[in-house]
């Protein structure tokens, strides 16, 4: 080539993106909401952790000279019917909420995935089958399915987590097909392969990436959605079947009927879902926002 | 007096990362019935220079930061929204690159046409139907009639900036402001459009703005010519002087970009070198110097102003055919250096930067695009 | 479009079909025996026999389904396991105050939530659209049964503005004609009791309704900016249009088509939701009902509630889905 030479030594540095997950952290820390619904479930997670060791009582004994007591400084949050101490209660159903909250979200990606990821590469007749399937699961709404589940299957953790994780797995299943289905025809998947990046490696690294991250931002609002079912079953009476058990959901059942005179059975219950939900849901969407890189604000 | 007179124009734009310069002191001038075409690569201001003289900019980012546009002598910068709605469509109209997306999907196109004509004219709707066709009909749509009562999903790309072209002429503007017009289009059709938009422009008398990258659409259209490069006008004049007598570098460059049938066997394709500068920062000096190869070192430090190429005792003529030749550089490329496509003289290397020289183009470049920055990492 | 509508309909068949499968594996599937779920520990020999026999429990499942599917046809729901009613008619009673709950939440979240997101997608990234957001967030992390108790709580026990429960006050007695106390204080040619009833929708209707608002307001918002950036609304305003017609022909005939198919799918959680709000504001609804049968193990009346409101919510989505093809000329016409 017989262009002038106008090169000029060691000048433009580039510096490559520190890939999704970096770029990603960096623009997690700088949005406030995201921090907060951090902060929220760290909150959330430390009781759930360290409730036998924070709780001042025990949650399921309780003595009836002490029942409806208001809020003191030998009861923070007050007692309840029984005489049990509500914050010592409120702690240990954090450990509920998010074991089954935690579980069910697993096994909603556990299945709703193998469903998805099925018929996204198998296409055609498994697909539409297995569809068809999640077509159904979505004709009962929301709670309806998760309580259609448990009084058939009866009562207990496993049949919550397995119940609420049903509500999931459609979303689940049609994320991950949609993903794969797209991907497969994605301008730059076809780019990556005729740069030479005919390596399975290099298309785990661009396909992966891009259909992981609205699992991630799925799950984690999915979260929100499942600490809030798995309350309502407890609400409905669906919850765990030792009536003692400090659930959060069950917990506001007894509320209801004494709404007047003791409005904090309420209150602290009622605030540890809402806050808890609030700290999934922050979170998620500052996972929306952080990992897809096309998204202006 | 000129139709329009654009005087240092000045767009930004916010974003996260910083304030873009995208337009840094533009001034042109416009004549009735004349064509003028605007040539650069993307992103050097072509398009916003346009969206800010019809405060078209997208809100909250862009915004005017200094300047004035004078439309028969009113500024249009400073002008209220209701007096700018009353210019916008009636007097100056634009046309856009993408016909599929410029216009409605949910609306037909007599919907779209009618209201454009109603908003500004006293007519009924059947009035305001029959104009429509009669558009329509002169822009080469056959059947009008019936085709007024589709969607613009049912035309095809041609057609649809057929369409456009009827839209924005409807009634009589004194300005078009066409930005690529024809980059969507198939090849075939772009040539039809082109000639349709001078035919239609010529008998009405209107004054053209043509934007576009397409060195042969400005060969064929238009009378004179802005070059811009990183939101500066570097190079300004008529059309055929341009062409055969390139004063600008960067002129040079894009000229020799092109491939020609009729060039020597072998003989080399020249590229412009490097990448445009990042915009986020403040230019110092002239903007195209990292990329020059005549550069000397005063160019890294001192943007040259817009001049004449030939010394001349009058003030320039800013418009017309008799509009002066005006460049922007500090060291001009001689004729056979033109030709040629580089440096002759002997001896000649371009300048380095002076020691310490810090400028917009030595700030980071960030990759956020994986598969650029892996094509870099595998070619390297 | 015909073509589309067909397959639409085409396509619910085998969801419909594997929707019969899973409600009827609900009762003739019932883990452990069903008849002793269905009846408890201390039903008689005889009514256990007599269920067995109706069930069809005896013979090979798919004898069974089919003998099921004839009394979907037939209308036969099953009987209450409390009054021994039929299931059908007892829904049926009981359905227009689902109903009359269902569209008040309805109303209030769209005639609420559509024009907060649009005022949201105005003003992006102000402390307006920020406020906007906090009641996004809240509406979505709030349960129903937190925001339904706390609202009686404040308003009706603390501030007694509204009634805590029921439709309507019992004093009043209103003939019941069509079970919709709407109506039928009207028809009494009652106003005042007309308006009573009102108040009592009103708690009931915010608290079932702060989802779906949540939801609507921030697609509304999402779609509005979406379209706000699109090309077509700059070539509107450089034909000089004014802003009122940009927004409402350019943008918000836009606009709508993504939100009216949220609106139809947030049907579906309000008649989930409508058994919560049922419950705590002692409505007379088929939610109070179902939340009945869960306490009394009433297999029937939650198989077949779950049955009809699967019906309408699929009804509803594939009206939507219609409604949406008609409104986008690009799938009208193609």
């Amino acid at each position: 080539m017989t262009s002038a030479d106008i090169s000029v030594p060691g000048r433009v540095a580039e510096r490559g993106s520190r890939g999704l997950w970096g770029d990603a952290m960096r623009r997690m820390l700088r949005n406030g909401p995201a921090l907060v619904g951090l902060a929220l479930i760290t909150l959330f997670v430390l009781a759930a952790l360290l409730a036998p060791v924070i709780a001042p009582y025990d949650p399921i004994a309780g003595a009836l000279v002490d029942r409806l007591k208001g809020p003191s400084g030998a009861h923070l949050f007050g007692t309840d019917l029984q005489g049990r101490d509500e914050f010592s209660r409120i702690l240990y159903g954090a450990q509920i909420s998010l074991q089954v909250g935690v579980v069910a979200v697993l096994m909603g990606l556990a299945m709703g995935g193998t469903i998805g990821a099925l018929a996204g590469s198998f296409g055609g007749k498994v697909d539409a089958v297995l569809m068809r399937f999640v077509d159904v699961l979505l004709s009962v709404p929301g709670i309806l399915l998760a309580i259609g589940i448990v009084a058939w299957l009866g009562r207990g953790l496993p049949q919550i987590m397995l119940a609420v994780a049903a509500t999931t797995t459609p979303l689940f299943a049609r994320l991950l097909r949609g993903s794969l289905l797209g991907l497969r025809e994605a301008d730059f998947v076809v780019a990556a392969r005729s740069l030479g990046a005919s390596r399975w490696r290099v298309l785990f690294r661009h396909m992966l990436p891009n259909a992981l991250t609205p699992l991630i931002v799925a799950a984690t609002l999915a979260l929100a959605t499942a600490i809030i079912d798995v309350a309502g079953l407890g609400f409905l009476g669906l919850g765990p079947p030792d009536p003692r058990t400090a659930e959060w959901g069950t917990m506001l059942t007894d509320s209801t009927r004494f709404l007047r005179q003791a409005p904090y059975l309420l209150f602290f219950p009622g605030a540890a879902i809402v806050l808890a939900a609030i700290g999934f849901n922050l979170l998620g969407d500052g996972l929306r926002e952080s990992l897809d890189p096309r998204l202006k604000r | 007096m000129a139709l329009l007179s654009v005087q240092d124009l000045v767009v930004r734009f916010r974003t996260h990362e910083g304030t873009v310069h995208a337009v840094n002191g533009v001034s042109f001038e416009l004549d009735a019935g004349e064509t003028l075409g605007l040539v650069g690569e993307s992103g050097c201001g072509k398009s916003v220079t346009n969206l800010a003289i019809m405060r078209l900019l997208p809100r909250p980012a862009g915004y005017i930061d200094g300047g004035r546009v004078l439309f028969d002598g009113n500024d249009m910068v400073t002008m209220e929204e209701s007096e700018l709605r009353s210019i916008r469509g009636r007097e100056v109209a634009m046309i856009f690159q993408d016909p599929m997306t410029s216009l409605n999907p949910v609306l037909t196109i007599e919907e779209q046409m009618v209201e454009t004509i109603r908003a500004h004219r006293q007519l009924s709707r059947d009035e305001a139907r029959r104009r429509a066709i009669e558009l329509l009909t002169r822009v080469g749509i056959p059947h009008p009639e019936t085709r007024l009562d589709s969607y613009p999903h049912q035309f095809s790309g041609g057609m649809r900036q057929r369409v456009m072209i009827a839209m924005a002429l409807a009634l009589e503007p004194k300005l078009l402001i066409a930005d690529e017009p024809t980059t969507a289009l198939d090849v075939t059709i772009q040539a039809q459009v082109l000639e349709l938009l001078r035919g239609m422009t010529n008998e009405l008398g209107t004054s053209v703005i043509l934007i576009t990258h397409d060195l042969g659409v400005v060969a064929g259209m238009t009378q004179r010519v802005n070059v811009m490069y990183a939101g500066f006008i570097v190079e300004t004049g008529s059309t055929t002087e341009i062409f055969a007598n390139p004063k600008h570098p960067y002129t040079v460059g894009l000229l020799h970009s092109i491939p020609r049938l009729d060039a020597e066997e072998a003989a080399p394709l020249i590229p412009i070198e490097g990448v445009p500068p990042d915009q986020r920062h403040e230019p110092v000096g002239c903007p195209f110097a990292p990329r020059c190869a005549w550069r000397i070192e005063r160019c890294w430090t001192d943007n040259p102003p817009l001049a004449a190429v030939d010394a001349i005792s009058s003030p320039p003529v800013l418009s017309g055919p008799q509009a002066t030749h005006r460049v922007a550089c500090h060291n001009q490329p001689t004729a056979e250096e033109a030709v040629a496509g580089r440096p002759l003289r002997s001896g000649f290397v371009a300048a380095p930067p002076p020691a310490g020289f810090v400028g917009p183009q030595d700030h980071v470049v960030e990759h956020d695009d994986e598969l650029a920055a892996y094509a870099a990492r595998d070619a390297r | 479009m015909g073509k589309y509508i067909i397959r639409r309909l085409l396509a619910t068949i085998p969801v419909l079909i594997g929707l019969s499968i899973l409600l009827f594996a609900f009762v003739h599937l019932l883990p452990g025996d069903p008849t002793r779920a269905i009846l408890g520990q201390h039903a008689t020999p005889a009514t256990v026999a007599s269920l067995r026999e109706s069930l069809g429990l005896d013979k090979p499942l798919w004898e069974q389904y089919v003998i099921y599917m004839g009394q979907l046809a037939r209308g036969d729901l099953g009987h209450s396991v409390v009054n021994n009613k039929p299931v059908l008619t007892e829904f049926m009673t009981r359905f227009p105050g689902t109903v009359e709950l269902t569209v008040a939440a309805l109303i209030f979240s769209v005639g609420v939530g559509i024009p907060l997101g649009r005022l949201a997608a105005r003003h992006p990234q102000t402390w307006t659209d920020g406020a906007v957001t906090v009641i996004s967030l809240l509406g979505i992390s709030v349960p129903i049964f937190v925001l339904g108790l706390t609202l009686q709580f404040f308003l009706s026990v603390q501030l007694g503005w509204l009634p805590t429960s029921s439709r309507i006050d019992p004093r009043l007695s209103i003939p019941n004609v069509t079970n919709f106390m709407l109506i039928d204080t009207l028809l009494a040619g009652r106003p005042e009791a007309f308006v009573d009833a009102l108040k009592h929708l009103v708690l009931p209707a915010i608290a079932l309704g702060s989802i779906p608002l949540a939801i609507i307001t921030r697609i509304t918002r999402a779609a509005v900016l979406d379209v706000a950036n699109e090309d077509y609304v700059r070539t509107a305003r450089a034909k000089g249009l004014t802003e009122r017609r940009v927004d409402d022909r350019h943008i918000m005939r836009n606009a709508w088509l993504p939100v009216t198919t949220v609106i139809g799918l947030q049907v579906g959680g309000l008649l989930a939701g409508a058994v919560i709000t049922e419950t705590i504001f002692a409505w007379n609804g088929v939610g109070r009902w179902v939340f009945g049968a869960i306490t009394n193990r009433d297999y029937f009346v939650i198989q077949s509630s779950i049955l009809i409101f699967a019906l309408i919510f699929l009804t509803v989505n594939l009206l939507v889905d219609i409604g949406y093809a008609f409104l986008n000329p690009r799938i009208r016409y193609s």
